[in-house]
């Protein structure tokens, strides 16, 4: 028997809802995410309408059909569910969530369950249902890591995604999300945080300019150059706010000499489809295919994020050519490659602090990306210790599945979401975070300040930057560093 | 009493095994063909195989992952299935029917231990109901059907060990078979159309999970196209 690990007074921040009374009126819905106004006449008709078209149109039909008959609601998955965890409320078991869309699924969309709802009169779609979904879909960070305890293999992450799909197609999306998207799929930026290109060139060049100075080296980030191995693409946000894992990333190229580039056609990795809509997914994933055709590039890289990292690697294949889709290759597994083939050679006196690996579950939880940055990070670390749980069953940080992105939760994100993470991290000991992700990073950061934890968080190159070295060859002369016309 | 045992333990029995067996199998192919069908759409065809077994087989011999994430309604779960799978099947009396209707046997369970297993299994349901009915976590997602098949798999336990342990009457004897029978025919014939089909379903969840994260690939043209929707981020529904 579990008790909640929050206190009431807790409880009620996370949950405060601050919006006005006629916001609330008008949209007929009692949610704590921004939403933008949307039709609000006959949801549960629109919201069916939706649910059948994609059923129609996807895999999640036979999916759904195999879930509602195995589940045996054993509540196994609440142990490892940081969010019931924390707030010890039924309704935040992943089996309890999942149910809300099952239900639907077996009332309108099998045989069974439509002659028992007409013989009984019961079971109908209703508005009521429909915000329940809307909020308790949303307070799912859609980690995945209940999945791994259910008996029954019931995905819980996907009925999450599905329902969160459905929704969006209704209107009910947070609007942070859809208002970034909209920049991205049709803004003149192209991208999420709608960065101009010449101001992205500023920023390398900047960037550029640091890196000599600081390092001696001449180092680049190259841009628009045809037939490089790697397209590399970062999370937008990283050029606003991880000058050093840029810096770590760019130096790593320079060590190994590999040919990359960066496009300035479309240049943003973020992939929020993976949160709220398919559709969204299919759209962004093809605008990184066809910048990387246009560049000519033999590979995909994408940058210190988990949700591009894993949207790239398993639905590049799916939208964009099958098997002749682009290799897809995260900058985790470049840089632990080029580590491990001693290319990349790192000072282990650099970093003396004790310092400890969060693994984003987009990388982790299927096993992907576990030990690469932890080979790296044990090799010039001295002081390198590890949380328990971590790898494939690590404990999300509270802001994922987009909801990193939603400031306007960020209470409920780093008492509730983040409350498990928090104490893992005070445990360690750690003086150093790493998380070679942006939405982490974000999270992770809100969380050392709202948890009063006594650490920083970094990305893996952000470190590395700090260790690496460079031949002498390499080193540019004193008056080249100060002054760029002597190039 | 005793032309309604042999009823029940003769033509009831075939036809709710044969209910069972044809109604299972038929789960399973709906199961299996949406699986293909799945597959066939899917624009990426590359199944994380490795991934699949690994979490398939730890569900199968599941004490590893029990110790390392404790749970107690999972522990008493996993051994009421070991009695609830191993007794019906391996009791001498029970293979000692088939041996006489269809001329089929195999190794019997010792009498001790079937009994002991009988024993624990009753226990183990006994305490998956009290946890059902009391602790929250369980009983706010619990539905009438989750406390019935723990009564109705009871019953078969407790008369069968009635029958086979306790000193009675000839009549009440006959009576509790009766009700031993009865309620294992009726255990048969409601098994695929209830959560007990995951019997059969549960060892293809993880194909299954992958399968539905495999999309078609062309998702976002064919749905815009159904709901009438523009291909911009049209949200106003």
């Amino acid at each position: 028997m579990r008790t909640a690990i929050i206190t009431d007074e807790q409880r009620k921040k996370a949950f405060n809802n601050s919006k006005k009374p006629e916001v609330l009126e008008k949209q007929k819905l009692n949610v704590r995410y921004h939403v933008e106004d949307f039709d609000v006449n006959d949801r549960p008709r629109r919201f069916l309408e939706a649910f059948a078209a994609i059923l129609k149109h996807s895999n999640y039909r036979m999916a759904l059909d195999h879930f509602s008959r195995v589940a045996a609601r054993c509540s196994r998955c609440t142990v490892n569910c940081q969010i019931y965890q924390a707030t010890g409320d039924p309704k935040d078991i992943p089996c309890y969530r999942s149910e809300l869309l099952l239900d639907v699924y077996r009332r309108h969309f099998t045989l069974g369950g439509m002659i028992k709802g007409r013989l009984l009169g019961s079971g109908y779609l209703t508005d009521e249902k429909i915000q329940e979904m809307a909020e308790s879909y949303w307070n799912c960070t859609a980690c995945r890591r209940c999945v791994l305890e259910c008996p029954m293999g019931i995905d819980h992450g996907l009925i999450t995604h599905l329902a969160r799909y459905i929704l969006s197609e209704i209107g009910i999306v947070p609007r942070a999300l859809v208002v970034s998207v909209r920049e991205q799929l049709e803004g003149a930026s192209r991208n999420t945080s709608a960065v101009p290109v010449p101001a992205l060139k500023d920023t390398l060049e900047f960037l550029e300019d640091d890196m000599r100075e600081e390092k001696s080296v001449e180092i680049k980030f190259p841009t628009d150059v045809e037939n490089s191995e790697y397209v590399f693409f970062a999370p937008v946000s990283d050029y606003l706010m991880e000058a050093e894992t840029l810096m770590g990333i760019a130096a790593v190229f320079a060590v190994t000499g590999d040919k990359w580039t960066i496009g300035t056609g479309y240049f943003d990795a973020i992939n929020y489809g993976l949160f709220y809509n398919d559709r969204v997914m299919e759209r962004v994933i093809k605008n990184v295919d066809e910048e990387t055709r246009r560049l000519n590039g033999k590979n995909v890289l994408i940058g210190e994020c988990g949700h591009a990292s894993r949207v790239a690697k398993n639905f590049m294949p799916t939208f964009c050519g099958g098997r002749d889709a682009r290799p897809v290759v995260s900058i985790l597994e470049y840089t632990h490659k080029a580590w491990k083939e001693g290319r990349l050679k790192l000072d282990p006196d650099v970093i003396t602090e004790k310092v400890v690996y969060h693994d984003p579950c987009n990388f982790a939880r299927n096993g992907w990306i576990v030990n690469q940055p932890r080979e790296v990070l044990k090799g010039f670390c001295k002081n390198y210790v590890e949380m328990t749980p971590a790898g494939e069953n690590n404990i999300c940080c509270g802001g994922g599945g987009g909801a990193v992105s939603l400031d306007e939760i960020r209470p409920y994100r780093t008492t509730i979401g983040g409350k498990m993470k928090a104490d893992q991290i005070r445990k360690s000991g750690a003086e150093i975070v790493v998380a070679p992700c942006a939405n982490c990073k974000k999270q992770l950061r809100e969380l050392v300040e709202d948890q009063k934890l006594d650490c920083r968080v970094v990305g893996l190159h952000d470190l590395i930057y700090k260790a690496i070295v460079f031949d002498d060859s390499m080193k540019v002369g004193e008056e080249e560093e100060t002054g760029r016309e002597v190039k | 009493m005793g032309s309604l045992l042999e009823f029940a333990r003769g033509p009831l029995f075939r036809f709710s095994f044969t209910v069972m067996v044809l109604g299972l199998a038929r789960i399973l192919f709906i199961d299996i063909w949406g699986a293909y069908k799945a597959y066939s759409k899917a624009g990426d065809k590359k199944m994380p195989w490795q991934l699949i077994r690994s979490r398939g087989f730890e569900w199968v011999f599941p004490m590893k992952r029990i110790i390392r994430n404790p749970h107690i309604y999972s522990v008493f779960s996993i051994f009421f299935h070991i009695g609830l799978i191993i007794v019906p099947i391996f009791l001498f009396a029970h293979i000692n029917l088939w041996k006489q209707s269809v001329g089929v046997s195999w190794p019997a369970l010792p009498y001790h231990s079937a009994m002991w297993l009988t024993v624990a299994t009753i226990f183990f349901a006994a305490m998956m109901l009290f946890w059902r009915a009391f602790v929250k976590s369980i009983s706010s997602l619990s539905r009438g059907q989750d406390y019935l098949w723990l009564l109705l798999l009871l019953v078969p336990f407790i008369t069968g060990f009635v029958c086979a342990n306790l000193s009675i009457g000839a009549g009440t004897y006959r009576f509790v078979m009766l009700v031993h029978t009865f309620s294992a025919d009726l255990i048969f014939l409601l098994m695929p159309f209830s959560k007990i089909a995951h019997c059969v379903l549960a060892p293809l969840s993880q194909v299954v999970g992958a399968l539905a994260w495999k999309f078609p690939p062309e998702t976002d043209h064919d749905i815009s196209l159904v709901l009438n929707k523009s291909r911009n981020i049209e949200v106003k529904g």
